[in-house]
């Protein structure tokens, strides 16, 4: 009975509602008359439809033409006014394509002079400040080296003398305290092999006159053969013709080795 | 006469004109769709006009593939969306108490006041019902839109709209009876 009367209470609306069809209808009222609850219950459903039919739906004020009038010119407008915004952009933009060529190129190529030399403006100002610096620190880097070379040439240590001297080589602008140095460490330095690099370095020097006269009366004060032919061959390239006079004194020398002797000689006459 | 589709892909195509065609056609119907789901004159008018505005602003979205008026109800079923949402915490106070306004005839008969009552019991038992469930009786009772028409607004089947129309009738049922007793 329970399972039926569910079965039933779904059909309510429909048989209320007039779209039951014809045969479940006849089922529908047989039900309904051996069912009192059933019975009950669609008589409440039928009065609460009923009362829904019943009620009444109030008069619209008579503003609601007038508003919705207003409101649809107030959106025309709006959509017009947007719509004219876009048409006088449209038309300026093409205004600013009839006044070709000359006025789009005039400001095109002013733009790009512009824009140019901004540019070198800003390149060059960075280069000058750039400049600026790596001189500072060039030269401090220069003065550092000439300090370390200094240090170096007093060094007991003859392989550290030699790494002192070969760092003129990086010394462009020997100043006149590293040629003293140099030539100090030419004259007087114990190690021959220290010498011999020194007058390499000094050979590289060559183009400040105090160097060659410096080398030159240097030529007397060698003992060693080795430097004193290293001395006449730099002499020979440098075409230093002062030198004679240097080795002749040099020649009179009573000790002289032979073969320096003869070498001697031969760069004397070389150079005449 | 032109139907209300022809006149909608009008409206579409720049004639904004032609949308006083259909809400000549419609308003009353709109009005009494809201007024059922709000039971608020001012605000159902309000909402009829906002509905307007919104199938004009987004005529473009009607496609014509469906009916007009299936279109216009699920314009006014979001236009109602945004008007809970914004008054969830107000408390709802609808015009139920002022029947007497809209009825005709001032005297009060005793049937006129019989009438006057139950409409009252109604409005309040309606109340009491979801808004899907309001919204979906209204289609249905109030507005006679059959099953399919409603199952193309709510965007449901015809079965889904059928089981749905009669559990809001049994708790409407249920809520009235209880009032009345």
């Amino acid at each position: 009975m329970k399972m039926e009367c569910e079965h039933y209470e779904g059909l309510f609306t429909d048989y209320i509602n007039k779209q039951l069809p014809a045969v479940e209808k006849v089922a529908f009222e047989q039900h309904i008359a051996a069912c009192p609850a059933c019975a009950e219950e669609l008589q409440a459903m039928q009065q609460v439809w009923n009362v829904m039919g019943e009620d009444a739906i109030p008069e619209p004020s008579a503003d609601m033409q007038h508003r919705f009038n207003a409101m649809l010119a107030n959106y025309k407008a709006s959509v017009t006014e947007n719509a004219s915004v876009w048409e006088k952009l449209k038309e300026q933009w093409e205004q600013l394509w009839q006044l070709q060529p000359r006025w789009p190129m005039a400001y095109n190529i002013a733009i790009m002079v512009i824009g140019l030399s901004a540019g070198f403006w800003f390149l060059n100002g960075r280069k000058t400040a750039d400049d600026a610096k790596l001189k500072t620190l060039a030269s401090e880097v220069h003065e550092l080296k000439q300090s370390v070379m200094l240090s170096l040439l007093e060094n007991p240590s003859a392989s550290e003398r030699i790494r002192g001297v070969s760092y003129t080589s990086e010394i462009k602008h020997a100043d006149k305290e590293v040629i003293d140095a140099l030539f100090a460490t030419l004259n007087n330095d114990p190690n021959v092999n220290v010498r011999l690099s020194t007058l390499d370095a000094l050979t590289g020097l060559a183009n400040h006159p105090e160097v060659r006269q410096g080398l030159v009366q240097s030529i007397t004060q060698q003992d060693s053969p080795l430097l004193q032919s290293a001395i006449a061959d730099v002499m020979l390239k440098l075409q230093e013709k002062s030198a004679v006079g240097s080795f002749r004194k040099l020649l009179k020398q009573k000790n002289l080795d032979q073969g320096v002797k003869q070498k001697i000689s031969k760069t004397i006459s070389k150079l005449i | 006469m032109l139907t209300d589709n022809a006149i909608m892909l009008k409206v579409k195509e720049g004639d904004l004109d032609k949308m006083g065609l259909l809400f000549q056609r419609y308003h009353r119907q709109l009005y009494g769709f809201l007024f059922h789901m709000t039971y608020k004159k001012e605000a159902a008018e309000d909402m009829v006009q906002h509905t307007f505005y919104k199938m004009l602003k987004y005529r473009n979205s009607f496609t014509g593939s469906g009916e007009f008026v299936h279109w216009m109800y699920t314009v006014a079923r979001n236009v109602l969306k945004d008007e809970f949402k914004k008054n969830k915490r107000a408390q709802l106070h609808s015009d139920v108490d002022d029947l007497a306004d809209i009825l005709p005839g001032g005297v009060h008969t005793g049937d006129m006041y019989e009438k006057k009552e139950s409409a009252r019991a109604l409005h309040k038992a309606m109340e009491k019902l979801s808004d899907d469930q309001r919204q979906i009786l209204t289609m249905s009772r109030f507005q006679e839109l059959k099953h399919q028409e409603i199952a193309e607004i709510m965007n449901m089947t015809e079965g889904a709209v059928k089981v749905r129309v009669h559990r809001a009738m049994q708790e409407l049922k249920n809520i009235y009876t209880k009032m009345e007793s």
